[in-house]
Protein backbone atom coordinates (compact mmCIF):
# COMPACT_ATOMS: atom_id res chain seq x y z
CA UNK A 1 0.00 0.00 0.00
CA UNK A 2 3.22 2.49 -0.81
CA UNK A 3 0.48 4.96 -2.65
CA UNK A 4 -1.89 5.11 0.20
CA UNK A 5 1.32 5.93 2.55
CA UNK A 6 2.22 8.35 0.20
CA UNK A 7 -1.31 10.22 -0.17
CA UNK A 8 -1.20 9.91 3.78
CA UNK A 9 2.19 11.37 3.78
CA UNK A 10 0.93 14.62 2.37
CA UNK A 11 -1.92 15.04 4.74
CA UNK A 12 -0.19 14.74 7.28
CA UNK A 13 1.66 17.45 5.97
CA UNK A 14 -0.66 19.77 5.35
CA UNK A 15 -2.51 19.01 8.69
CA UNK A 16 0.54 19.18 10.66
CA UNK A 17 2.02 22.43 8.59
CA UNK A 18 5.54 20.67 8.10
CA UNK A 19 6.48 19.81 4.55
CA UNK A 20 9.52 17.94 5.93
CA UNK A 21 7.36 15.70 7.46
CA UNK A 22 7.94 12.38 6.81
CA UNK A 23 5.93 9.56 8.38
CA UNK A 24 6.23 5.59 8.94
CA UNK A 25 3.82 3.03 9.63
CA UNK A 26 4.80 3.64 13.63
CA UNK A 27 4.50 7.44 13.49
CA UNK A 28 2.21 7.82 16.32
CA UNK A 29 0.98 11.06 18.38
CA UNK A 30 4.01 10.88 20.80
CA UNK A 31 6.80 11.75 17.13
CA UNK A 32 4.80 14.71 16.27
CA UNK A 33 3.89 17.77 18.30
CA UNK A 34 0.51 18.85 18.28
CA UNK A 35 -1.13 15.47 17.21
CA UNK A 36 -3.48 15.80 19.93
CA UNK A 37 -7.43 14.89 20.16
CA UNK A 38 -8.81 18.02 18.37
CA UNK A 39 -6.04 17.94 15.40
CA UNK A 40 -7.02 14.24 15.24
CA UNK A 41 -10.09 15.26 14.00
CA UNK A 42 -9.07 17.64 11.65
CA UNK A 43 -6.50 15.18 10.14
CA UNK A 44 -9.27 12.17 9.86
CA UNK A 45 -11.18 15.08 7.60
CA UNK A 46 -8.45 15.98 5.47
CA UNK A 47 -8.27 11.97 5.37
CA UNK A 48 -11.90 11.59 4.10
CA UNK A 49 -11.45 14.33 1.87
CA UNK A 50 -8.29 13.42 0.32
CA UNK A 51 -9.25 9.30 -0.20
CA UNK A 52 -13.05 9.79 -0.36
CA UNK A 53 -14.21 7.76 2.35
CA UNK A 54 -16.08 8.38 5.66
CA UNK A 55 -15.51 7.04 9.06
CA UNK A 56 -17.80 7.03 12.70
CA UNK A 57 -15.79 8.45 15.52
CA UNK A 58 -15.46 4.90 16.55
CA UNK A 59 -13.71 3.70 13.78
CA UNK A 60 -10.89 6.47 14.10
CA UNK A 61 -10.68 7.23 18.48
CA UNK A 62 -8.46 4.03 18.60
CA UNK A 63 -6.45 4.43 16.07
CA UNK A 64 -2.34 5.10 17.18
CA UNK A 65 -0.09 4.98 14.40
CA UNK A 66 -0.31 6.12 11.06
CA UNK A 67 -0.44 2.57 9.82
CA UNK A 68 -3.30 1.76 11.74
CA UNK A 69 -4.63 4.74 9.48
CA UNK A 70 -3.14 2.89 6.74
CA UNK A 71 -5.18 -0.05 7.01
CA UNK A 72 -8.46 1.51 7.52
CA UNK A 73 -8.19 3.06 4.71
CA UNK A 74 -6.96 -0.01 2.13
CA UNK A 75 -10.25 -1.85 4.18
CA UNK A 76 -12.86 0.87 3.26
CA UNK A 77 -11.18 1.69 -0.26
CA UNK A 78 -11.37 -2.24 -0.81
CA UNK A 79 -14.99 -2.60 0.27
CA UNK A 80 -16.13 1.04 -1.51
CA UNK B 1 -16.35 -0.17 50.76
CA UNK B 2 -15.68 0.28 54.53
CA UNK B 3 -11.57 -0.43 53.56
CA UNK B 4 -11.84 2.12 50.51
CA UNK B 5 -13.29 4.97 52.79
CA UNK B 6 -10.64 4.46 55.46
CA UNK B 7 -8.19 4.58 52.47
CA UNK B 8 -10.19 8.03 51.51
CA UNK B 9 -9.56 9.39 55.27
CA UNK B 10 -6.04 8.64 55.63
CA UNK B 11 -5.33 10.56 51.83
CA UNK B 12 -4.27 7.04 50.60
CA UNK B 13 -6.78 7.12 47.58
CA UNK B 14 -5.37 10.47 45.96
CA UNK B 15 -3.67 8.03 44.10
CA UNK B 16 -7.02 7.23 42.22
CA UNK B 17 -6.27 10.71 40.14
CA UNK B 18 -2.36 9.57 39.19
CA UNK B 19 -4.07 6.39 38.29
CA UNK B 20 -6.58 8.11 35.94
CA UNK B 21 -3.94 10.55 34.17
CA UNK B 22 -1.75 8.17 34.25
CA UNK B 23 -3.82 5.62 32.53
CA UNK B 24 -4.78 8.26 29.91
CA UNK B 25 -1.06 9.37 29.40
CA UNK B 26 -0.29 5.31 28.27
CA UNK B 27 -3.48 4.59 26.43
CA UNK B 28 -5.05 8.15 25.18
CA UNK B 29 -1.55 9.65 24.65
CA UNK B 30 -3.92 12.64 22.39
CA UNK B 31 -5.93 12.98 25.10
CA UNK B 32 -3.64 14.21 27.75
CA UNK B 33 -3.53 18.04 26.90
CA UNK B 34 -6.76 18.61 27.41
CA UNK B 35 -6.89 16.76 30.74
CA UNK B 36 -3.85 18.92 31.94
CA UNK B 37 -5.43 21.82 30.86
CA UNK B 38 -8.61 20.92 33.08
CA UNK B 39 -6.06 20.62 36.08
CA UNK B 40 -4.57 23.71 35.48
CA UNK B 41 -7.88 25.23 36.21
CA UNK B 42 -7.62 24.86 40.02
CA UNK B 43 -5.49 21.56 40.72
CA UNK B 44 -6.83 21.44 44.45
CA UNK B 45 -10.32 21.04 43.21
CA UNK B 46 -9.53 18.89 40.45
CA UNK B 47 -8.38 16.65 42.90
CA UNK B 48 -11.17 16.92 45.31
CA UNK B 49 -13.63 16.85 42.57
CA UNK B 50 -11.58 13.42 40.82
CA UNK B 51 -11.19 11.83 44.03
CA UNK B 52 -14.56 11.81 44.98
CA UNK B 53 -16.48 10.69 41.67
CA UNK B 54 -13.40 8.29 41.52
CA UNK B 55 -13.35 7.08 44.66
CA UNK B 56 -17.24 6.60 44.39
CA UNK B 57 -17.11 4.78 41.19
CA UNK B 58 -13.98 2.64 42.50
CA UNK B 59 -16.36 0.99 45.56
CA UNK B 60 -19.53 0.99 43.17
CA UNK B 61 -17.95 -1.31 40.11
CA UNK B 62 -14.91 -2.53 41.66
CA UNK B 63 -11.10 -2.93 39.99
CA UNK B 64 -10.36 -1.92 36.88
CA UNK B 65 -13.42 0.73 36.54
CA UNK B 66 -10.55 3.97 36.08
CA UNK B 67 -9.39 2.41 33.35
CA UNK B 68 -12.64 1.40 31.53
CA UNK B 69 -13.87 4.70 32.55
CA UNK B 70 -10.79 6.50 31.16
CA UNK B 71 -11.54 4.65 27.68
CA UNK B 72 -15.17 5.70 28.27
CA UNK B 73 -14.28 9.46 28.35
CA UNK B 74 -11.97 9.41 25.45
CA UNK B 75 -14.33 7.32 23.31
CA UNK B 76 -17.31 10.07 24.48
CA UNK B 77 -14.40 12.97 24.04
CA UNK B 78 -14.34 11.60 20.41
CA UNK B 79 -17.71 11.39 19.33
CA UNK B 80 -18.48 14.57 20.44
CA UNK B 81 -15.45 16.43 18.74
CA UNK B 82 -16.66 14.44 15.56
CA UNK B 83 -20.26 15.68 16.09
CA UNK B 84 -18.30 18.80 16.29
CA UNK B 85 -17.14 18.63 13.16
CA UNK B 86 -20.11 17.76 11.12
CA UNK B 87 -22.31 20.24 12.99
CA UNK B 88 -19.43 22.51 11.39
CA UNK B 89 -19.40 21.07 8.06
CA UNK B 90 -23.18 21.41 8.37
CA UNK B 91 -24.12 24.41 10.22
CA UNK B 92 -26.74 22.46 12.14
CA UNK B 93 -27.09 19.55 14.29
CA UNK B 94 -28.64 16.24 12.86
CA UNK B 95 -31.94 16.22 12.52
CA UNK B 96 -32.91 13.66 15.33
CA UNK B 97 -36.00 13.44 17.09
CA UNK B 98 -36.18 12.39 20.69
CA UNK B 99 -37.82 9.41 19.98
CA UNK B 100 -35.57 8.47 17.67
CA UNK B 101 -32.52 9.25 20.33
CA UNK B 102 -34.49 7.45 23.38
CA UNK B 103 -34.41 4.07 21.09
CA UNK B 104 -31.37 4.32 20.37
CA UNK B 105 -28.95 6.11 23.10
CA UNK B 106 -31.12 5.79 26.23
CA UNK B 107 -32.85 2.58 25.89
CA UNK B 108 -29.92 0.66 25.03
CA UNK B 109 -27.91 -0.25 27.91
CA UNK B 110 -24.59 -0.95 26.83
CA UNK B 111 -24.12 1.87 25.02
CA UNK B 112 -25.80 4.04 27.62
CA UNK B 113 -23.46 2.47 30.16
CA UNK B 114 -20.44 3.80 28.12
CA UNK B 115 -22.28 7.37 27.44
CA UNK B 116 -22.22 7.55 31.18
CA UNK B 117 -19.07 6.86 32.29
CA UNK B 118 -17.36 8.97 29.68
CA UNK B 119 -20.18 12.26 30.80
CA UNK B 120 -19.11 11.36 34.34
CA UNK B 121 -15.48 11.78 34.11
CA UNK B 122 -16.42 15.21 31.44
CA UNK B 123 -17.17 16.88 34.99
CA UNK B 124 -13.78 17.23 36.14
CA UNK B 125 -11.61 16.34 32.71
CA UNK B 126 -13.04 18.53 30.43
CA UNK B 127 -11.59 22.29 31.58
CA UNK B 128 -14.70 24.24 30.94
CA UNK B 129 -16.88 21.30 32.69
CA UNK B 130 -14.02 22.07 35.36
CA UNK B 131 -15.51 25.70 35.41
CA UNK B 132 -18.56 24.58 35.49
CA UNK B 133 -18.41 22.33 38.47
CA UNK B 134 -16.25 25.30 40.36
CA UNK B 135 -19.37 27.60 40.29
CA UNK B 136 -21.80 24.26 41.10
CA UNK B 137 -19.86 23.99 44.27
CA UNK B 138 -19.45 27.81 45.38
CA UNK B 139 -23.04 29.25 43.97
CA UNK B 140 -25.18 26.89 44.37
CA UNK B 141 -24.33 24.18 46.95
CA UNK B 142 -23.20 26.77 49.24
CA UNK B 143 -26.46 28.36 49.11
CA UNK B 144 -28.83 24.86 50.23
CA UNK B 145 -29.80 24.96 53.64
CA UNK B 146 -29.27 21.51 55.49
CA UNK B 147 -32.31 19.35 55.23
CA UNK B 148 -33.06 20.80 52.28
CA UNK B 149 -35.46 18.32 49.69
CA UNK B 150 -33.78 18.24 46.19
CA UNK B 151 -35.05 17.27 43.02
CA UNK B 152 -32.90 16.02 40.08
CA UNK B 153 -34.43 15.98 36.71
CA UNK B 154 -32.50 13.39 34.33
CA UNK B 155 -29.89 12.45 36.88
CA UNK B 156 -28.04 10.88 34.72
CA UNK B 157 -24.72 9.15 36.19
CA UNK B 158 -26.09 10.54 39.46
CA UNK B 159 -22.67 12.53 40.22
CA UNK B 160 -24.58 16.18 40.44
CA UNK B 161 -26.67 15.34 43.22
CA UNK B 162 -24.70 12.88 44.72
CA UNK B 163 -22.86 15.90 45.38
CA UNK B 164 -25.45 17.88 46.98
CA UNK B 165 -26.30 15.16 49.24
CA UNK B 166 -22.51 14.61 49.91
CA UNK B 167 -22.27 18.74 50.70
CA UNK B 168 -25.60 19.45 52.56
CA UNK B 169 -26.25 17.69 55.72
CA UNK B 170 -29.27 15.79 56.21
CA UNK B 171 -30.63 16.82 52.23
CA UNK B 172 -32.78 14.40 50.66
CA UNK B 173 -32.85 13.60 46.48
CA UNK B 174 -35.74 12.38 44.85
CA UNK B 175 -34.47 12.10 41.26
CA UNK B 176 -35.60 10.61 37.46
CA UNK B 177 -34.03 9.62 34.47
CA UNK B 178 -36.17 7.73 31.50
CA UNK B 179 -32.98 5.24 31.09
CA UNK B 180 -32.73 2.65 32.95
CA UNK B 181 -29.03 2.13 32.90
CA UNK B 182 -28.77 5.58 34.60
CA UNK B 183 -30.98 4.70 37.04
CA UNK B 184 -28.54 1.48 37.89
CA UNK B 185 -25.40 3.57 37.89
CA UNK B 186 -26.94 6.23 39.79
CA UNK B 187 -28.37 3.58 42.77
CA UNK B 188 -24.80 2.23 42.72
CA UNK B 189 -23.02 5.17 42.99
CA UNK B 190 -25.28 6.32 46.47
CA UNK B 191 -24.68 3.16 47.86
CA UNK B 192 -21.13 3.12 47.09
CA UNK B 193 -20.93 7.17 48.68
CA UNK B 194 -22.87 5.24 51.74
CA UNK B 195 -25.87 8.09 50.71
CA UNK B 196 -28.30 5.64 49.73
CA UNK B 197 -30.96 6.36 52.74
CA UNK B 198 -31.27 9.47 51.07
CA UNK B 199 -31.70 9.26 47.67
CA UNK B 200 -34.47 7.88 45.74
CA UNK B 201 -34.47 6.85 41.79
CA UNK B 202 -36.63 6.58 40.03
CA UNK B 203 -37.01 5.23 35.68
CA UNK B 204 -39.46 8.06 35.49
CA UNK B 205 -39.86 10.99 32.51
CA UNK B 206 -39.74 14.05 34.82
CA UNK B 207 -41.09 15.76 31.98
CA UNK B 208 -44.55 13.66 32.66
CA UNK B 209 -45.09 13.36 36.00
CA UNK B 210 -47.46 14.83 38.35
CA UNK B 211 -44.96 17.48 40.47
CA UNK B 212 -47.82 17.94 43.27
CA UNK B 213 -46.13 14.62 44.22
CA UNK B 214 -42.63 15.35 44.23
CA UNK B 215 -42.50 18.66 44.99
CA UNK B 216 -42.81 21.45 46.07
CA UNK B 217 -38.54 21.15 46.56
CA UNK B 218 -36.32 23.49 47.77
CA UNK B 219 -33.88 23.19 45.32
CA UNK B 220 -33.28 21.20 41.51
CA UNK B 221 -30.53 20.19 39.85
CA UNK B 222 -30.94 19.44 36.23
CA UNK B 223 -27.91 18.90 34.40
CA UNK B 224 -27.51 19.18 30.57
CA UNK B 225 -31.21 17.89 29.62
CA UNK B 226 -32.72 20.90 28.06
CA UNK B 227 -30.19 20.49 25.00
CA UNK B 228 -31.54 16.97 24.63
CA UNK B 229 -35.25 18.40 24.55
CA UNK B 230 -37.72 18.74 20.82
CA UNK B 231 -39.45 21.16 23.19
CA UNK B 232 -37.15 22.70 25.41
CA UNK B 233 -40.09 25.12 27.26
CA UNK B 234 -41.77 22.08 28.85
CA UNK B 235 -38.52 21.84 31.07
CA UNK B 236 -38.64 25.07 32.46
CA UNK B 237 -42.20 25.13 33.13
CA UNK B 238 -41.64 21.60 34.89
CA UNK B 239 -39.32 23.58 37.50
CA UNK B 240 -40.99 26.14 37.95
CA UNK B 241 -44.14 23.68 39.24
CA UNK B 242 -41.18 21.70 41.44
CA UNK B 243 -40.13 24.68 43.14
CA UNK B 244 -41.53 26.21 46.08
CA UNK B 245 -41.72 29.74 46.45
CA UNK B 246 -38.02 31.24 46.42
CA UNK B 247 -36.92 27.48 45.96
CA UNK B 248 -33.07 27.37 43.76
CA UNK B 249 -32.36 25.60 40.78
CA UNK B 250 -29.07 24.53 38.78
CA UNK B 251 -29.43 24.58 35.29
CA UNK B 252 -27.03 23.41 32.65
CA UNK B 253 -27.26 23.77 28.90
CA UNK B 254 -24.75 23.09 25.22
CA UNK B 255 -24.77 26.45 23.21
CA UNK B 256 -23.57 25.28 19.98
CA UNK B 257 -22.07 22.53 20.94
CA UNK B 258 -22.99 19.05 18.96
CA UNK B 259 -23.49 15.60 20.31
CA UNK B 260 -24.90 12.26 19.21
CA UNK B 261 -28.50 13.24 20.72
CA UNK B 262 -28.26 16.96 20.91
CA UNK B 263 -31.31 18.26 19.49
CA UNK B 264 -32.37 21.86 20.10
CA UNK B 265 -29.44 24.35 19.45
CA UNK B 266 -28.96 27.28 21.53
CA UNK B 267 -27.20 29.94 20.18
CA UNK B 268 -27.01 32.50 22.82
CA UNK B 269 -26.96 32.47 26.37
CA UNK B 270 -30.11 34.74 26.68
CA UNK B 271 -32.09 32.03 25.43
CA UNK B 272 -31.97 30.10 28.15
CA UNK B 273 -32.36 33.13 30.33
CA UNK B 274 -35.70 33.85 28.46
CA UNK B 275 -37.10 30.69 28.78
CA UNK B 276 -36.54 30.57 32.27
CA UNK B 277 -37.73 33.93 32.94
CA UNK B 278 -41.23 33.38 30.78
CA UNK B 279 -42.05 30.30 33.29
CA UNK B 280 -41.64 32.26 36.69
CA UNK B 281 -37.93 31.90 37.45
CA UNK B 282 -35.13 34.66 37.58
CA UNK B 283 -31.77 34.00 36.90
CA UNK B 284 -29.45 34.97 40.14
CA UNK B 285 -26.27 33.75 38.88
CA UNK B 286 -24.91 32.51 35.37
CA UNK B 287 -21.73 31.21 34.02
CA UNK B 288 -20.97 30.58 30.49
CA UNK B 289 -17.63 28.81 29.62
CA UNK B 290 -16.30 27.45 26.61
CA UNK B 291 -13.06 25.51 25.69
CA UNK B 292 -9.76 27.13 25.15
CA UNK B 293 -9.16 24.51 22.52
CA UNK B 294 -11.10 24.76 19.06
CA UNK B 295 -10.94 22.54 16.05
CA UNK B 296 -9.16 24.42 13.87
CA UNK B 297 -11.38 27.23 11.52
CA UNK B 298 -14.07 26.56 13.93
CA UNK B 299 -16.77 29.06 13.78
CA UNK B 300 -19.16 27.62 16.45
CA UNK B 301 -17.39 28.12 20.40
CA UNK B 302 -19.09 25.15 21.79
CA UNK B 303 -19.94 26.48 25.38
CA UNK B 304 -21.87 25.36 28.44
CA UNK B 305 -24.12 27.33 30.34
CA UNK B 306 -24.64 26.99 34.25
CA UNK B 307 -28.14 29.46 35.27
CA UNK B 308 -28.60 29.22 39.49
CA UNK B 309 -32.18 30.24 39.24
CA UNK B 310 -34.96 31.43 41.98
CA UNK B 311 -38.45 30.97 41.84
CA UNK B 312 -40.19 34.24 41.83
CA UNK B 313 -42.57 35.45 43.99
CA UNK B 314 -43.90 38.90 42.46
CA UNK B 315 -43.62 39.62 38.69
CA UNK B 316 -40.14 40.60 38.60
CA UNK B 317 -38.38 38.96 41.39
Amino acid sequence: MPEIMSALNAVFCEVFEDDGLSITRDTSAADIDGWDSLTHVTLILHVEKAFGVRFSSSEVSGLETAGDLEALIAARSAKD
Amino acid sequence: LQLAQQKTESGVESSLVTRLVESIRVRHPRSLAGVLEAQAVNPARFDAYANMLLHWALCAFGEGTIERMADAFVRFSSDVNFAQARYEAAGRYENKSYQECQDTVYCQKETMDDYLMGIYLTNFLWAHHMEISLFFEERFLTSLAPGSHIVEIASGHGGWGLWALHSVADARLDAFDISPAAVEMSSALAKAANLQDRANYALQDALAMDTRAVGPADACICGFLIEHLEKPDELMEVIGRLLRPRGVAFLTGALTAAQVDHIFEFRYESELVLLAEHHGLRVTDLRSVGPKRTLRGASFLPRSIALVLQKRTHETW
